[in-house]
């Protein structure tokens, strides 16, 4: 079956230091996968150059079929507007926007009507567990709040892929877990594929599939590595 | 504690160093500008000190009359010489012994026949033919006048020597003992009308310090908060290893302190190295000395510990506002939404304003400034109060009319926090209310008067000297006819077209004993008989009517004369030889209106008719241009300019300080979004809008206010209306706003850079 995203020899460098050499990585659609590895190996630069948001040095990166890493900034942004979501560890609520408001605001960017936006932003909160916290700023939510708010964000214009980069790094154990079975439950039920960047075994056993990145390669694990690590 | 903090902020890595210049260089104009307002301010009061010796017999000065031990009296003749449309300040002096009072930069009193001129007229006197300027003092120029005794490098001012004898047989020469210290400001009494009164710069002062000093203040506020966000998270991890909130506010102090101490230092050096540029502004009308932009030490000592302690003040006030867990800095304590109450204060202003319309204004000038003053003051700050609310209620309007997100994101950020929203622009907003006041009242005073700003060619070109001075019961020591060739001599000259001697007929000056109108067919007092063979070529005048031989016209010294007058006189029933014969009232010379023909008259009427009032013939249109009104509408319009472009940079800075406030402060939500797909257009929309939003609303309503403030002023003061402004006052408002927009755009490469998806972490 043809990998919904597959990526071939990435190389890149931030100045003199390189941060990727050779990573190679498919990923399936409607997988979860989890991208471990230690700090600094380069697993946020490979999701980074996997979601069109770096272009790596050397090496491609396809999307669906689509060479992306060779478009120019605006279709990649749209596409990242369109066809991705994110969710990132802390701090990327609008803080001056309510709760409602930041789930509606890629479809307002989408140029969804703002009543209709906001519509359909509510649908997510009672499924994530948010009611009643539709009007909150992002001041006025827990840490566990704001990650499910920013969960809702990523998944409200139903995108192909999610990337969420280390999610639960902000959090206590338990709400990180909350957050990771309302990520997986919700990707699971509406078929999206998740590329999970996470330190985390406990969080990367939410994934069906675990790869490490170290010193810039991607390792995939086999079967009883995998059950070790976790 | 305080060593930590100054090692955090000198050495705590580039960021910390990228702040701290940032800060240091927002501080550094802030503190230029208000130290350049503060010695414009001492500037204005040295200039207006060095006019003291020209008030020298006057009667509102104490010295001058007074017997002084040790001292031989001076005989001493001010006048008022014009050159090209500026006033030359002439003095006569004689020395009645050694030890004469001496004008200050002057080494010594001119003997009879010698002259000290100032600079910028040695100047004009080396380049100009003797017939235009220097053949109307008697003598040779000795020496120029030191700086001790101009008030600017472009007075132009003589003082010239004449014997006791020739002196003390003019009429208006008084014998003085002391040369006058006191500043026209410090007059009490009777003046000359030099320099400026106590009441123009109490109106200087008030109007200086709420639209500049303000401004200036909020523009430090607004650079030392620079970074507050980036510098919260350091606090956040100060905390997370033991630090107590108390420690924490000492070290943002320090910070603060450290980076404003620096700043008022960049500061002292930035106006030392603009000073004698800032001089060269004409902001009195005249430039400085660039020794009197000084500041003098409480200046000094309240600017450079003010501005730190001000600084750590804020720092502290701001962690109020704030709480620095452990877990990081939360925003607890949401601002206070601005109520409506914060209106009273404009309607306060205008209510006062308006109470005089109704009441009428009071009788005398300082009660009219006591009334008037106090009612712009108030409405002006009162705007500056308004503001937090008006940027509320407008955001609010933006946040439910919303349909894009760059408005929603623009509309709630400016609802959450409406002051430091307004707080970005309360300086333009300033800039508006003074310049449409400004702009109301003069360019209606202007209409009103018929306009005057520019004067019709036989304005310019029509020479009128007043031959009859009149006392409190009229007019005094009449002319009896011209010096003898004269009139063949003034025709002598290029361009002279017609000279013309206009006479006071038995009536001329002599008011009716009834007041109100006067009776039908009543003799107009100011009309003065002339040959009509003299009114030829006099376009200004009029002209007779056929046949008629003499004619009773109006006298130009009296009358409104705009340009050529096509008033045609009837015969008088005199005789020309019998009009001849009467004393002369005024003598009118008609020119081309070329500056070398109009000079060479000047010059020959101050050779052979020394003047008798004071002042030296003048063009209609110097005459009108030299008048109490139009010096007044010119000072006022002077005010503003001061206002304007000294307020208008001023705003721009803390708009562009405020606008990249605002985007180091979001840079990780900024940054995220971007890399999460949002356009870079929506973004720069969202800070576009947060400026332009709450400059849009406050410019309607603070130029609103500004008229309607001008209008209440105008039918209190002048029952007057208003006139609609023109050209000038929108291009002015169109320029400021335009200007802030390009302010607004200038920041926007910072947003590019600070979210661009390179440098934005998701980690």
């Amino acid at each position: 079956m043809t990998p919904l995203i597959e990526a071939d020899e990435l190389s890149f460098r931030f100045g003199e230091t390189p941060a990727l050499r050779g990573a190679s990585l498919a990923v399936q659609a409607g997988e979860i996968l989890a991208v471990m590895g230690p700090s600094g190996s380069g697993k946020s630069t490979l999701l980074h150059c996997l979601a069109g948001i770096l272009v790596p040095d050397d090496g491609t990166v396809h999307f669906a079929g689509r060479r992306i890493d060779s478009l120019p900034d605006a279709e990649r942004s749209a596409l990242r507007r369109g066809r991705f979501g994110f969710v990132f560890q802390f701090g990327q609520l609008v803080p001056e926007l309510s709760a409602e408001e930041n789930v509606a605001l890629p479809l307002l960017l989408g140029g969804m009507s703002r009543r209709d936006a906001i519509d359909r932003a509510r649908r997510w909160f009672g499924r994530l567990g948010l009611d009643g916290l539709e009007r909150r700023r992002s001041g006025e939510l827990s840490g566990g709040q704001s990650q499910r708010v920013a969960l809702a964000r990523g998944l409200v214009t139903e995108p192909e892929v999610l990337f969420a980069d280390e999610p639960t790094g902000a959090l206590d154990s338990l709400t990180g877990e909350q957050v990771m079975e309302l990520l997986t439950a919700s990707a699971r039920e509406h078929g999206t594929t998740v590329v999970l960047v996470t330190h985390e075994p406990r969080v990367a056993a939410y994934a069906d599939r675990e790869v490490i990145v170290r010193d810039g390669r991607v390792t995939t694990l086999s079967p009883a590595a995998a059950a070790s690590a976790s | 504690m305080i060593r930590f903090g100054l090692r955090l902020t000198l050495r705590g890595g580039r960021e910390a160093a990228a702040r701290l210049i940032v800060i240091c260089a927002a501080v550094a104009i802030g503190v230029a500008l208000l130290l350049s307002t503060l010695a414009g301010l001492n500037a204005m009061h040295t200039q207006n000190a060095r006019f003291g010796w020209l008030e020298t017999g006057a009667q509102g000065v104490s010295e001058s009359h007074r017997p002084v031990p040790g001292s031989d009296p001076e005989w001493w003749l001010l006048s008022a010489d014009e050159y090209a449309g500026t006033q030359i300040g002439r003095v006569d002096v004689a020395a009645t012994g050694a030890r004469s009072p001496i004008p200050p930069g002057l080494p010594r009193l001119p003997s009879a026949g010698e002259y000290y001129a100032s600079p910028a007229l040695a100047a004009l006197l080396r380049t100009l033919p003797n017939a235009e300027l220097a053949a109307r003092y008697p003598g040779h120029l000795v020496a120029t006048i030191g700086d001790a005794g101009l008030p600017s490098p472009d007075s132009l001012i003589v003082v010239v020597g004449r014997s006791v004898a020739d002196l003390s047989a003019q009429p208006r020469a008084t014998e003085i003992t002391e040369i006058s210290t006191t500043s026209p400001s410090g007059c009490n009494g009777p003046c000359y009308d030099i320099g400026f009164n106590a009441r123009s710069i109490d109106l200087i002062l008030s109007v200086v310090s709420a639209a500049i000093l303000f401004p200036v203040l909020i523009f430090i506020g607004a650079a030392t908060r620079l970074s507050a966000a980036r510098r919260d998270q350091r606090f956040a991890a100060m905390r997370l290893v033991g630090a107590t909130p108390r420690q924490i506010a000492l070290i943002a102090a320090v910070e603060s302190t450290l980076a404003a101490f620096i700043g008022v230092l960049l500061g002292f050096g930035l106006f030392a190295a603009f000073q004698p540029l800032i001089a060269r502004v004409p902001f009195t009308g005249t430039r400085f000395f660039a020794h009197d932009m000084a500041l003098s030490m409480p200046d000094v000592l309240a600017v450079a510990l003010g501005v730190p302690i001000a600084a750590a003040v804020a720092a502290r006030f701001a962690l109020r506002r704030v709480i620095v867990s452990p877990l990081g800095v939360s925003r607890r304590v949401t601002p206070q939404p601005p109520s409506a109450w914060r209106v009273l204060p404009v309607v306060a202003g205008i209510a006062e304003l308006a109470y005089f319309v109704a009441q009428g204004r009071p009788a005398t000038t300082d009660g009219q400034i006591m009334a008037f003053l106090p009612g712009i003051l108030i409405t002006m700050s009162g705007l500056v109060f308004a503001g937090p609310w008006l940027t509320m209620i407008g955001s609010r309007a933006l946040a439910v009319r919303a349909r894009r997100p760059a408005a929603l994101i623009a509309a709630r950020r400016l609802s959450d926090n409406p002051q430091a929203g307004f707080r970005a622009i309360s300086g333009l907003v300033l800039s508006l209310f003074v310049a449409s006041v400004a702009f109301g009242i003069i360019l209606s005073f202007d209409a009103h008067r018929g306009g005057s700003t520019s004067y019709s060619p036989a304005e310019q070109a029509t020479i009128v000297d007043d031959l009859i001075v009149f006392a409190d019961r009229g007019p005094t020591a009449p002319v009896r006819a011209l010096p003898a060739g004269l009139a063949g001599t003034l025709h002598a000259i290029a361009g002279v077209r017609a000279v013309t001697p206009l006479h006071a007929g038995p009536e001329f000056g002599v008011m009716p004993a009834t007041t109100g109108p006067p009776p039908v067919g009543a003799a107009d007092p100011f009309s003065v008989l002339v040959e009509c063979a003299d009114l030829v070529g006099a376009t200004a005048l009029g002209s007779c009517a056929p046949g008629a031989a003499t004619a009773a016209v109006a006298d130009p010294s009296f009358a409104q004369l705009q340009g050529p007058s096509g008033a045609v006189w009837q015969a008088a029933p005199e005789s020309p030889g019998s009009v001849a014969a009467l004393p002369l009232a005024t003598l009118v010379v008609t020119t081309d209106g070329t500056r070398h023909a109009v000079e060479q008259v000047r010059t020959l009427l101050a050779q052979r008719m020394p003047s008798r009032d004071g002042f030296a013939p003048l063009t209609i249109a110097e005459d009108r241009a030299q008048s109490a009104d139009t010096k007044r509408s010119q000072g006022y319009e002077r005010l503003a300019d001061v206002v304007i472009l000294t307020s208008l940079p001023i705003a721009g800075c803390t708009l562009a300080v405020s606008v990249v406030a605002g985007l180091n402060d979001r840079r990780r939500p900024f940054g995220l979004l971007r890399l999460s797909g949002t356009p870079l257009t929506v973004l720069r929309r969202v800070v576009a809008l947060e400026a332009a939003v709450p400059l849009l609303v406050s410019a309607v309503v603070s130029i609103a206010v500004g008229f309607l403030t001008a209008y209440l002023f105008l039918r209190a003061q002048m029952s007057e209306t208003l006139v609609p402004p023109g050209i000038g006052y929108y291009a002015t408002v169109v320029a400021g706003l335009v200007a802030s927009l390009a302010i607004i755009a200038s920041t926007m490469p910072l947003l590019d850079r600070t979210t661009a998806t390179e440098t934005t972490r998701t980690d």
